[in-house]
């Protein structure tokens, strides 16, 4: 365990320190600007605009965070040789796997949280501001859709964590992940699609099946989202809140297990 | 040769880089032994396998065929992990992290408690001027103090054995003196090294067993007192221009008589010494020097190399 969390510190301090961080911060900042600029123009929307643009704000520097700097962490390792340095020393494939997890996640997690704090007085200033347009807004509501973007980037770290012993490249590794991604935040709606009688055009038996396998591999990010609950007031059963993070954690725990079964086979020329 | 700390058996390791790409067999029925407190030296030209020879030790690639053995017994790579210290060939380290930092999680990893490992890191930073830079990003350092960072990081947890993979590289003069001095030191302490270098001249002076590997084949082994007997065999005398007249007696003591500018080069037996500088004193012949016969390791590496390739 000791192992695991030294090398979490390090790959810690390694993401934090990392400059890009700073143009995810001044893009995350620009937005909520302009959410502060803009929302005056929605008129009675302003409450949802405002937690809908804060919500996707901190998904989409979460993604950033992912794509690029957690990718470098795991990635410039292997390119660069240091896995053979860190190897060396008595740290089992196992624990370099957990270790990097944990310390991408400490990352992930505290620049968000550091967002959130922004983002949070974005949505205070102008819940002042126009207190009559945010009628069905409940905190609760949005810092439990701002937990569940940290599960889906907890999610996402651990596919990248996974591609990334597969792949000899680190490009490769982004671009399957991103895939995944993609499709994980759409297979809701095709599979609603597909099984729905709102499709005017047939669909051949094998493209269902190949669907079905699909929407059973790939994760269902639509289930850890909740920007739309918490931009319209609306209750979320504690049974959803308990499925979403039961999901979450076998599926995390799966995608590292593999993650430890890929590297063991591994070699390091 | 004392007790086998590391035993290659057959050891084969071939890469395949790809599709419709031909196979590169980098060791090849590789069979060498390195005893405890023993300083051994891998040479050989570029490619000769001499990088695949550590990685396979450090249980970074998998072996096709063949044993590595670990005081006698199947490698086992945790116990063996917590008994050695490994420097690669232009080692990377995290750029964001201080020296000390990475130092600090060296120790941890291997087990070092807090006083011991701040100890450790004083002593060895000192040692390889490092310690005004021990706060430093390791992204603001030179090659050759990135090369001195990483001894620092093989050496911290006290190493029974260490393994250098082109210790030398990237340093200048100084570095080089530093890390030779340190090897010595390490061979006083009865520690096990075992390392590559391309710097012949290095590896010669430090090692007590050296080893060429040549296309993945380990094809000569060298110890320390084969050098150091060829210059027992032969001696080289400077003598100014000898007459013609004086010729003969000169042809009776020496194994060969050369003339070069400015004079001649008696070579004779070293056990004939004092006899031959009776006769020269009285025939009147003055010794202006001497050479010894050494044969470097140089000069037997190229043959080697050559006699391999051809």
């Amino acid at each position: 365990m000791n192992r695991v969390w030294a090398l979490a510190v390090i790959t810690y301090k390694e993401g934090i320190r990392n400059r890009s961080i700073f143009g995810v911060l001044a893009f995350a900042l620009f937005v909520l600007g302009l959410n502060i600029t803009v929302a005056g123009f929605f008129m009675r929307e302003v409450g949802k605009v405002t937690v809908d643009m804060n919500l996707s704000a901190l998904t989409f520097s979460g993604l950033l965070l992912v794509f690029f700097v957690a990718l470098q962490l795991m990635a410039k390792d292997i390119d660069k040789k240091t896995i053979q340095l860190v190897f060396s020393k008595p740290v089992s494939r196992g624990q370099y796997i957990a270790g990097k997890y944990v310390g991408i996640l400490l990352f992930v997690f505290v620049s968000l949280l550091v967002l959130v704090v922004f983002s949070s007085a974005t949505v205070s200033l102008l819940l002042n501001l126009y207190p009559n347009y945010f009628a069905g807004f409940s905190w609760p509501m949005f810092f439990l859709a701002v937990t569940f973007i940290l599960v889906q980037m907890a999610v996402l770290s651990a596919i990248l964590i996974l591609f990334s012993t597969l792949t000899t490249s680190s490009f490769a590794s982004l671009i399957f992940t991103i895939c995944v991604y993609l499709v994980g935040v759409t297979i809701e709606d095709v599979v609603f699609y597909v099984v729905s009688g709102f499709r005017t055009e047939a669909i051949s038996p094998v493209v269902q099946e190949v669907l079905n396998v699909v929407a059973y591999v790939v994760p269902n990010f639509s289930m850890w989202d909740f920007k739309l609950e918490a931009a319209h007031g609306l209750l979320i059963a504690p049974a959803r809140i308990g499925l979403g993070l039961g999901y979450a954690a076998i599926y995390i725990t799966i995608l590292l297990i593999l993650s430890c079964l890929f590297f063991q086979r591994r070699e390091f020329h | 040769m004392g007790v086998l700390e590391i035993t290659f058996e057959n050891v084969f390791k071939t890469y395949n880089p790809g599709l419709f790409k031909k196979k590169v067999r980098a060791v090849e029925d590789l069979t060498l032994e390195v005893s405890q407190g023993e300083v051994y030296g891998l040479i050989g030209p570029n490619g000769a396998g001499k990088s695949t020879t550590i990685r396979v030790l450090l249980g970074l690639i998998r072996p096709n065929k063949g044993k590595i053995l670990f005081r006698g017994e199947p490698l086992c790579q945790g116990q063996f992990r917590e008994e050695i210290g490994y420097l690669p060939e232009n080692p990377y380290l995290y750029d964001y992290l201080s020296l000390k930092e990475i130092l600090e999680f060296c120790g941890r990893v291997s087990d070092c408690s807090g006083a011991m490992l701040q100890e450790r890191i004083k002593v060895l930073t000192e040692k390889l001027e490092l310690s005004q830079a021990l706060r430093r990003p390791l992204r603001t350092f030179s090659k050759g103090m990135l090369q001195r960072a990483g001894i620092c990081f093989a050496l911290l947890h006290d190493p029974s054995i260490v393994i250098l993979d082109e210790p030398m590289s990237g340093l200048d003069p100084l570095g080089r003196k530093l890390v030779f001095d340190i090897v010595l030191e390490l061979k006083e302490q009865g520690k096990t090294v075992f390392f590559c270098s391309h710097i012949l001249s290095d590896v010669e002076r430090l090692c007590d067993r050296m080893g060429v590997l040549v296309k993945g084949r380990l094809v000569r082994t060298f110890e320390k007192k084969d050098f150091e007997e060829s210059a027992e065999r032969e001696l080289h005398l400077l003598l100014p221009p000898v007459p013609e007249n004086l010729m003969p007696d000169l042809g009776d003591l020496a194994v060969h008589l050369h003339s070069c500018p400015g004079g001649a080069l008696l070579s004779i037996s070293a056990a004939r010494l004092t006899e031959t500088a009776a006769i020269l004193g009285r025939l009147g012949i003055q010794i202006r020097g001497t050479r010894t016969s050494q044969v470097s390791l140089e000069e037997l590496f190229i043959e080697t190399v050559e006699g391999v390739t051809s």
